[in-house]
Order: C-alpha cells, then sequence, then structure tokens
C-alpha cells in the first residue's frame, strides 16, 4: 500500500503542497510546545530543560515503532522508504558545527525561524548568521567539496552498516529512550532552578 | 470524590505507563512470529509486463538501429561462451543465462541509460533472461524476437519475394538484402570488397545519480 508517493497512490506533483500543509503543522507544534524558545532549547546543554532530548527521542522510538508494525501488516514497503546518504565527513565536521551553533545560538536551523515567526530578534541573528555561513559556504564550496561530496557510504543505515536486527535494536533503543527520560528528570531535579 | 482521587492516583502513574507502552509496543517486535516476505514485482505487475508489446523487437528494428548506428541500446547474448564465439550479433555482449547474476553483469542489465535486448537462438533463453530481470525490477528489458534463428532467415538470408507478391514485400526484401551486404554477404550480382564491420562493444559507466529530496533538519 505505502509509501503513497514513491507507489504512486499520490501524484509526485502534490509533493510541495503536501510538504507546504506539513511544515505549517511541523512549525506551529514547534512553537506550540516552547520550541522557539533559545533558553528552552539550550536547556538541554545546562541541565535545567530537557524538552529537546524527550521530544526527539519519543518522535524517533515512536516513528520507528509505528513504521515497523505498518511494514509488519504490509501497509507499508520499508524497503522503498528514502534513506538519507551518509557523507561521513561531512556528516560529523557538519554535525560540530551545528552543535557548537546550537550551544552558542540556542537555535537549531527550523526553531530559529519558528522565533523569527514570533518575533524573536535574537533569531534574527540567528538567521542572519546562517545566511552569513551560507554565504562563505558557497563561496569555499570548491576547498570544501572534496569533503562535501567524498567518503560516500551510500544510502545506509545502522542496520546496513553493523548487520543488527531491527526488531531487537528497536527494542533496545526504546529501553534506551526511557533510561534517558529517567535520567534527565534525575539530573533536572539536582541542577539550579532557571526561570525563563 | 472517591473518582477524581483514584483518577488522580492514575494521572500521577501517567509517564510510568507511557513508558510502559512503549517498551511493550516495541517488544512486541521482537515477539511477533517473522515471516518472509516475497521479493521483486507482484505476479499482475508480471503480467502486465509480459503481454506488453513493447517486450519484443523485430530483427528488422535492431538490424535498423545497427546500421543507423544508433547507441540507445546494448545487445545480450545469453547463449553459452561457445555459440557465442562462433556467431553473434555485431556489438553483441555475452552474458550466458546460467552467469545472468553474475555481479560483474549488474552494471549492463542494471540501468536506465540503454534498451536491453536479449537475443538467444530463438526466443527460449532470452526470455527467461527477461523474466528474471524483470522479477530483480531492472528497466528497458526487450527480447529480440525469434533469436538468431529468426535474424538469419530474415536479414542475412532473406526470402526473395514471389512475382505475385505485394510491393511491400520486394521492399522489406530490398531493404533487407542492403541491411546483409551491410552485414558481410555476398551476393553473386554484387562485386563488393568483404570486409565485416568491427565494432568494440560500449563500455557502460553508470553514473550513480544523485537523488534530489527535501532533506531533514529540526
Amino acid at each position: 500500500m505505502g509509501p503513497l508517493i514513491p507507489d504512486g497512490t499520490i501524484p509526485m506533483e502534490w509533493d510541495s503542497i503536501i510538504a507546504i500543509l506539513i511544515g505549517i503543522v511541523f512549525g506551529f507544534i514547534l512553537e506550540a510546545s516552547g520550541f522557539s524558545s533559545s533558553r528552552k532549547l539550550a536547556g538541554v546543554f545546562y541541565g535545567y530543560d530537557f524538552a529537546v532530548l524527550k521530544v526527539f527521542f519519543t518522535a524517533a522510538a515512536v516513528s520507528v515503532i509505528g513504521i515497523y508494525y505498518m511494514d509488519y501488516l504490509g501497509y507499508l514497503d520499508i524497503t522503498q522508504l528514502y534513506v538519507h546518504p551518509t557523507y561521513i565527513w561531512a556528516a560529523i565536521i557538519g554535525g560540530v558545527i551545528m552543535g557548537i551553533g546550537f550551544v552558542a545560538g540556542g537555535f537549531c536551523p527550523g526553531t530559529s525561524l519558528c522565533a523569527v515567526a514570533i518575533g524573536k530578534l535574537d533569531a534574527w541573528v540567528y538567521v542572519i548568521g546562517i545566511m552569513i555561513g551560507v554565504f562563505l559556504f558557497s563561496e569555499l564550496y570548491t576547498f570544501i567539496e572534496p569533503i562535501y561530496n567524498g567518503y560516500f557510504l551510500g544510502n545506509i543505515t545502522l542496520i546496513d552498516s553493523f548487520d543488527w536486527n531491527p526488531y531487537w535494536f528497536i527494542f533496545i533503543f526504546a529501553i534506551i529512550a526511557i533510561v534517558a527520560f529517567v535520567a534527565s528528570d534525575f539530573i533536572r531535579k539536582r541542577v539550579k532552578k532557571v526561570f525563563y | 470524590m472517591m473518582v477524581k482521587k483514584r483518577t488522580a492516583k492514575i494521572l500521577a502513574l501517567r509517564y510510568k505507563i507511557m513508558a510502559a507502552i512503549l517498551i511493550m509496543l516495541a517488544g512486541g517486535l521482537v515477539l511477533l512470529p517473522k515471516y518472509e516476505k516475497s521479493e521483486g514485482i507482484p505476479a499482475e505487475q508480471l503480467l502486465s509486463n509480459i503481454i506488453s508489446l513493447e517486450r519484443y523487437v523485430s530483427s528488422d528494428q535492431i538490424s535498423d538501429k545497427l546500421i543507423n548506428q544508433d547507441p540507445s541500446f546494448i545487445l545480450i547474448d545469453v547463449r553459452d561462451e561457445d555459440s557465442y564465439t562462433k556467431y553473434t550479433l555485431p556489438n553483441a555482449i555475452n552474458i550466458p543465462l546460467k552467469n545472468l547474476l553474475d555481479e560483474t553483469f549488474e552494471s549492463f542489465l542494471n540501468q536506465d541509460q540503454f534498451d536491453v535486448v536479449f537475443f538467444s537462438n530463438d526466443n527460449f533463453y532470452a526470455d527467461q533472461a527477461w523474466a528474471i530481470c524483470n522479477r530483480l525490477e531492472y528497466k528497458n528489458l526487450h527480447v529480440l524476437k525469434g533469436g538468431i534463428n529468426k535474424w538469419f532467415a530474415t536479414i542475412i538470408n532473406p526470402q526473395e519475394p514471389d512475382e505475385n507478391m505485394p510491393s511491400e514485400a520486394f521492399e522489406l526484401y530490398t531493404t533487407r538484402k542492403a541491411a546483409s551486404m551491410f552485414y558481410g554477404v555476398v551476393y553473386p550480382d554484387q562485386v563488393t570488397s568483404n570486409t565485416p564491420i568491427k565494432i568494440t562493444p560500449k563500455q557502460i559507466i553508470t553514473v550513480k545519480k544523485k537523488k534530489k529530496t527535501a532533506e531533514g533538519g529540526c
């Protein structure tokens, strides 16, 4: 039955429209859950608010369980899902830069736009920073290109690269998520309260 | 009052309950009995490919393409190596049926830049190769109708039409005769220097296209 777009149930032409609708809902929920506040987002690094960790861990665990149940029942073909390609060094370096930007600025690219939408000035500064970064990247592209396009490992997943059993992996992942939630609550209670 | 207290008691446990549900669902995936999923294309799709008119190409079409040096297709000889070295079509690549799934040949079959045309002595082995590649969801697969036998009967050794046949038959005969001369057949009424055309088999370089899709992020 699924996935709906690669299978042709929904024509490709609807891609952009569906993307816009999902984007609106995604942005609304980000804002509604307080993700447009840089203090809340940065809280995960200082130990006074773990909403980011909880939200993303829950999202990953719930969706992966849902996808595998749907695959098991034949509603979805996992092999047809798009897997993002891995350029290993580009991913590592990009991850480090993104992490530094996250701690320093208190936003990630998506939430910064959310915060711009509600008129946060620090988000404006952050987005201008992104634009400068994009400009520098484009200007230096010839130097960066070997890393950007190199070390290509294909569209791999953890299951492919380590030959793990996906079902056990998901089970262990769910347990890790719960442990992380409990541990983060424990830390939060120990850390001095910050009001924001 | 009692009811409120009881709901409050349950609500206090809500995170624990949700955590338990999450673990139970994930554990369910591990415990579910596993079954082997059928791979490849569904039977209906295969049937519709089989009855598709695009499946066969005629020897005349192939001959025409060869003479015009059409670069859009590759001929694949699925007979064994001995037959291949004895006689094959110009420019054909030998992939014996038993080696069809060898990794070295995958780049010839699994690509979408060229039309793949299978042939054997008749349709039989070529059809089998076609069906297997279809199951693997390779694209642009065709079979030379009648195989090499038909190729000989029509192109290399065309039947001279009778006097009372329509003019199209004569036109077809002239075309085929000209084509056969292209492939090195000498007719008594022709004086030609018989130099068979040697065309080196083309190498396929598949370029991995980067998929353009929306990228994720938070």
